[in-house]
Formats: structure tokens, C-alpha cells, sequence
């Protein structure tokens, strides 16, 4: 039975995995632009205080909470180019099934744990949210707007690991 | 539970868990998570992602991504080949030959990249098959490089020292300056045996023969490589001139060298300049992802009071100081086989410190004693990235050939950590002289 299914289940499989991984290099293209504009932001910065002889109030704060989204948008990307670094020293150990089986499980786990990081971002996102918090600086901005980037980044980090839980349980990977 | 029990059970479940292929981030907070719960109760990990926030939450991680632009947009050009040849024309009178100019190119290169496998892949590329060529055994051609590259973590700016300072809260400025002399004791020991090893291969006379050069060849190849120096030299003197913080002259430099990058190599397609801002952002997220990541560890750590028990116990074992630097030096060497520097120093970096300034040693001192652990760690198997390096840019060197062929530079490096045991001056004198003493 489960050979019958094969065909068609791994072809869903490989059109869910194609929409995930093109929202993650959306996400990535957009933690890049970050990065991007927080050089410019970081120069344009240095220009007012040193040029201008002006002071600055709002660009600190801003490249720091940018460089945060950065980080989080970029999350499924990275996974998808398999940019996180690992030590796969017990997995080259492994025969091949058990490998498989490692495999699994670690994804799993990473699966629970940023479920878990997801979960109580969002929270402290609604609370900062419904409470109308500021940040304590002279720019004073509404903190969700940064929090945001947690479960967003979050979320989308764990659609990518479902897709590559996906592949790596799909028949076809055990080719 | 005791907290030193409570200590080994937690190294020995991270060992596991990150050596099991899972990414070093995901692991770290696997880990906190799970003795954030099973201790302090599931309410606790409510913290986790405000934490996670507040470790990225530092103007000076900024610089992180800065200079990985910078490194990226040099390492795309043709910069690499373009110092490698002004090196071998202006270097060509001093004894030694080819393999003195690979070394030094791989030091500028590195201080320019502040990347190892950057450096390696630049310089090896030309200096690899150019070196055979000309005689030089296989394995001082493939183990010079694979050494020289390692000099980028060590050789301002270095984005592992950034990483170091932002850990343990040492000016990122005199962690600089501190990495610049050992980094030149270093290339001196690299080069000393690079030259005996060809000449006692018996290939010497011909792989170190002179050749020569024109003044107007040598002239021809400066205004292809002075700009990028002139960006460093730039970027440090802001940094020490007290101008800017290095986050702030981190951002210039990657404009700049990303300007000089379309201008000088003519790098105007998006496509390129998409691989580069690509790259950038893929070590860049990789990096900050784990130092979130070990933030959250360090707290799980703290809150079960196992970093307090850790610098008691060993105070309490009341060893002498170098037996207990020999102990550090082994346990980072040994950190260092497995784990990405960056993960190491942010795991070990607020442990070890406290304990090594309480013994009587200079923190920048430790940094760049731990720095060369590191390096080592990028050229000893299993994980040596720089080995790879070369592998991938030299297929037809036997990876045994490169390996064997680096060990040698691993003993350079061993003999780096004594002599600045015996000499810490080599690493404080010129933070010291230049910024003034410590507080």
C-alpha cells in the first residue's frame, strides 16, 4: 500500500517544498536587504555626527533591532542553503539507517525547540503589543514592531525544517 | 543536585547533541531549553526568547556582518591573485622565494577578509599550483596556505575576536591591536619552516631560485591593490584614532570596499553583487544565530549555578597557574578539533575568563592565546575547514598530503603558545603602547 502512494505523495511532497523554499529566499532576500540598508543607515550615521557635527537619535536603535530581523529572516534561508554550521561527527559513524533515524530525531527536536522559542516569542510579541511598550531611549519606538521579527523568523524557520523533515521521511530519500 | 554534577552532565549532553549533526545554534538551545525545563520548571522557558533578544540586542555585533561584507566583496574580486602577484614582485630579493610571498599574501589577505577560508581559497588558488610548479613539495605548497589561512582570525579585524570581546566585554580595539604581533610571529614561524622543509626535501635550489623582476612590472601592480589596503589601513586608524566605534568604521569599510569592488574589478552585474550581499548574509545570520543561541545557553548555565560552581572548583583545586593554562590550552585545543571558533569562544569565553584573570593572566593575552588554539583547530582533522579548502582548490593533492603537510605548521603554532607564555609582552606591549596601559 504504502508503494502505491508513493508516486503521488512524493510529488505533493516536492510542490510543498518548492513553495516553502521559495518563501524562505523571499525572507532571505529580505534579512539581506536589511543588512544592505543597515550599512547605508551606519554611514549616513557617522555623515551627522562627524560631518553635520549634528547628533543622531533614531539610527542606533535602528540598525541594532534591523540586524536582529536580519538574523531572524534569515533563519529558513540559511537552512535551506545549509548555512547552519554542524558537527556531524556521530552521523558519519552511523550505518545508513540509523543515520536516517539520527536524522529524524534531531530535526524533531530542532523542530520542538524553536516551536518553543516560536510559542513564547509570540507571546512576549502580543504582551509588548497590547501594553503599548517603549523601548527606553530617546526615540522611544513601540517595541513589537522588533519583537515582531521573532515569530515571524521563528515560524518560518520551522516551515523549512517541516519541509526538510518532509523530504527526509519521503521514500525518495532513501535513494 | 550538586551544580559541578549538574555541570558534567550538561557537557557531556551538549557533546552529544551537537556532535549528533543537529546545527550548532539549534543544539545549544535544545540543550538550554531542556535543563531550563526539567529544573526550573516549564514556566521558565518563557524567558528563552527574551533573552534570545537581549544577547543580539548590541550595537557592537553590528561590526559582525560589516566586515563579513567586506571580506566577501574583496574575496569576489580578482584581489586575491592581484596581491598574490604584487607580492611575488616586490618580495622576489628576500631569501626564500615563492612560499615568503604566499605568506605574506595570505597575512594580507587575512587582515583584509578576516576570513580563513576566504584567504585560502584566494591565495591558494594562484599560489598552490604555482608553487608546485616550481618545485616545492606538495605539502609545504598545500600546508603553507592551509596555515596561512588560518592568520585571518588572528590578524585584525577579525570578526573571532569581535566575538571574543563581545563575550567577555574587552575592548574590541586593543583585541586587535593584541592579535597583530603574534600574527607576525606566526608568518616568521611559517615561513622559517616552509623554507627548511623545501630545502631539506633536496627540491630547494630550483623551488627557491629568484626570479626577476622589472621595476615597471612591479609598479604595474600596485594601483590594483593599494585601494583595498589603503581601506584597512583607513578602517584601523579610524578604530585607534578614536574617530569611531568599530561598528561605525566596519560600515565604511564595506561601502567602501564594496564601491572599490564594482569600480576597480568592474563587479556590476547584480548577479555578483547578489552573491556577495548572499554570502554575506548566510555567515552573517550563521554567526549571529549562534551567539543568540549561546546567550541562551550561558543563561541556562547561570541560572543553575553551574558557572559559579565551575570557577569555584577550580579555584579551590589550587593548581599552579601554568598547569592550569596547560589544562585550558588542551581542553580549547580540543573544543577547537570539533566546534567552529565562534562557537567555542562563546561557550568557554565567559567560564574560562574569570578563572584565567583570577590566576593573574591578561585577558587580551588569553584571547589571542585562544585565537591560535583556534587556528589550529581550522587545520586538524575531523573538521578543519581549511583542509577542505585546499582539497577543493587542489583536487589532485591527496588529502593525507595536505594533512600531513599542515602538521608542521601545527607545531609553528604550539611553539607561537610558549613563546607568548613565555613572552605576554609579544601580545599587551602594543594595545598597551597604542591605547595606554589597561585598567
Amino acid at each position: 500500500m504504502a508503494t502505491m502512494s508513493q508516486p503521488r505523495s512524493s510529488r505533493e511532497e516536492t510542490r510543498l517544498q518548492r513553495i516553502v523554499g521559495a518563501v524562505s529566499t523571499v525572507s532571505g532576500v529580505i534579512s539581506a536587504g536589511l543588512i544592505f540598508v543597515s550599512v547605508l543607515i551606519t554611514c549616513q550615521m557617522i555623515w551627522v555626527r562627524f560631518v553635520m557635527n549634528d547628533s543622531t537619535i533614531w539610527q542606533t536603535e535602528a540598525v541594532i533591532y534591523m540586524m536582529i530581523a536580519a538574523t531572524l529572516l534569515g533563519l529558513p534561508y540559511v537552512q535551506r542553503l545549509r548555512g547552519h554550521v554542524n558537527v556531524d561527527l556521530i552521523p558519519g559513524l552511523l550505518p545508513p539507517k540509523a543515520r536516517r533515524v539520527l536524522a529524524f530525531s534531531t530535526l524533531g527536536l530542532g523542530i520542538a525547540v524553536i516551536g518553543i522559542m516560536l510559542w513564547h516569542s509570540f507571546e512576549l510579541w502580543h504582551l509588548a503589543f497590547e501594553r503599548g511598550w517603549r523601548s527606553d531611549t530617546v526615540w522611544g519606538v513601540k517595541l513589537w514592531i522588533p519583537y515582531l521579527a521573532m515569530p515571524v523568523g521563528f515560524g518560518l524557520y520551522i516551515l523549512q525544517m517541516l519541509a526538510d523533515l518532509l523530504a527526509e521521511i519521503s521514500p525518495a530519500a532513501e535513494d | 543536585m550538586d551544580p559541578l554534577v549538574l555541570g558534567a552532565l550538561v557537557a557531556i549532553i551538549t557533546v552529544l547533541v551537537l556532535f549528533s549533526g543537529v546545527p550548532v545554534a539549534v543544539g545549544l538551545l535544545i540543550v538550554a531549553a531542556g535543563f531550563v525545563a526539567v529544573f526550573d520548571g516549564f514556566g521558565a522557558l518563557e524567558l528563552l526568547p527574551e533573552i534570545f533578544f537581549g544577547k543580539l540586542n548590541n550595537f557592537a555585533l553590528l561590526s559582525i556582518p560589516m566586515f563579513i561584507i567586506m571580506g566577501a566583496a574583496i574575496a569576489s574580486t580578482r584581489a586575491g591573485a592581484d596581491l598574490y602577484e604584487a607580492l611575488e614582485r616586490w618580495l622576489t630579493r628576500v631569501p626564500g622565494g615563492l612560499v615568503i610571498s604566499n605568506l605574506g599574501a595570505c597575512a594580507l589577505f587575512a587582515a583584509m577578509s578576516g576570513s580563513s577560508p576566504a584567504t585560502c581559497a584566494a591565495i591558494g588558488k594562484m599560489g598552490i599550483p604555482e608553487m608546485r610548479r616550481r618545485g616545492y613539495p606538495d605539502g609545504v605548497a598545500a600546508g603553507s596556505i592551509a596555515a596561512g589561512g588560518t592568520l585571518g582570525i588572528l590578524i585584525p579585524p577579525s570578526v573571532t575576536m569581535i566575538v571574543y570581546g563581545i563575550a567577555t566585554e574587552t575592548s574590541i580595539g586593543r583585541l586587535f591591536l593584541a592579535g597583530v604581533i603574534p600574527g607576525l610571529l606566526l608568518v616568521g614561524l611559517f615561513m622559517i619552516w616552509s623554507v627548511y622543509a623545501t630545502w631539506a626535501s633536496g627540491q630547494g635550489d630550483a623551488a627557491l631560485r629568484r626570479t626577476r623582476y622589472s621595476w615597471r612590472e612591479k609598479i604595474e601592480v600596485l594601483p590594483r591593490v593599494l585601494p583595498f589596503l589603503f581601506i584597512i589601513v583607513g578602517v584601523l586608524y579610524a578604530l585607534y584614532g578614536g574617530v569611531a566605534t568599530p561598528s561605525e568604521t566596519a560600515a565604511v569599510g564595506a561601502l567602501l570596499c564594496v564601491l572599490f569592488a564594482v569600480v576597480l574589478y568592474r563587479l556590476y552585474s547584480l548577479t555578483a553583487l547578489w552573491g556577495v550581499l548572499r554570502d554575506s548574509t548566510r555567515e552573517s545570520v550563521m554567526i549571529l544565530f549562534i551567539i543568540g543561541a549561546a546567550g541562551v545557553f550561558s543563561y541556562m548555565l547561570s541560572s543553575l549555578f553551574v558557572t559559579q560552581a565551575i570557577a569555584e572548583w577550580i579555584a579551590e583545586l589550587d593548581v599552579g597557574k601554568w598547569w592550569l593554562m596547560g589544562a585550558i590550552n588542551v581542553f580549547l585545543l580540543v573544543a577547537g578539533f570539533f566546534l567552529p571558533p565562534v562557537a567555542v569562544i562563546l561557550m568557554a569565553a565567559p567560564i574560562l575568563l574569570p578563572i584565567v584573570t583570577t590566576a593573574g593572566f591578561d585577558p587580551y593575552w588569553f584571547a589571542v592565546v585562544l585565537t591560535i588554539n583556534m587556528e589550529i583547530g581550522l587545520i586538524s582533522p575531523p573538521v578543519g575547514l581549511n583542509l577542505y579548502v585546499i582539497n577543493g582548490i587542489a583536487p589532485d593533492i591527496k588529502l593525507k598530503t595536505i594533512l600531513v603537510g599542515s602538521l608542521p605548521y601545527v607545531a609553528c603554532m604550539v611553539v607561537a603558545i610558549v613563546i607568548l607564555c613565555v613572552f605576554p609582552g609579544l601580545a599587551t606591549w602594543l594595545p598597551d603602547a597604542l591605547m595606554g596601559p589597561a585598567r
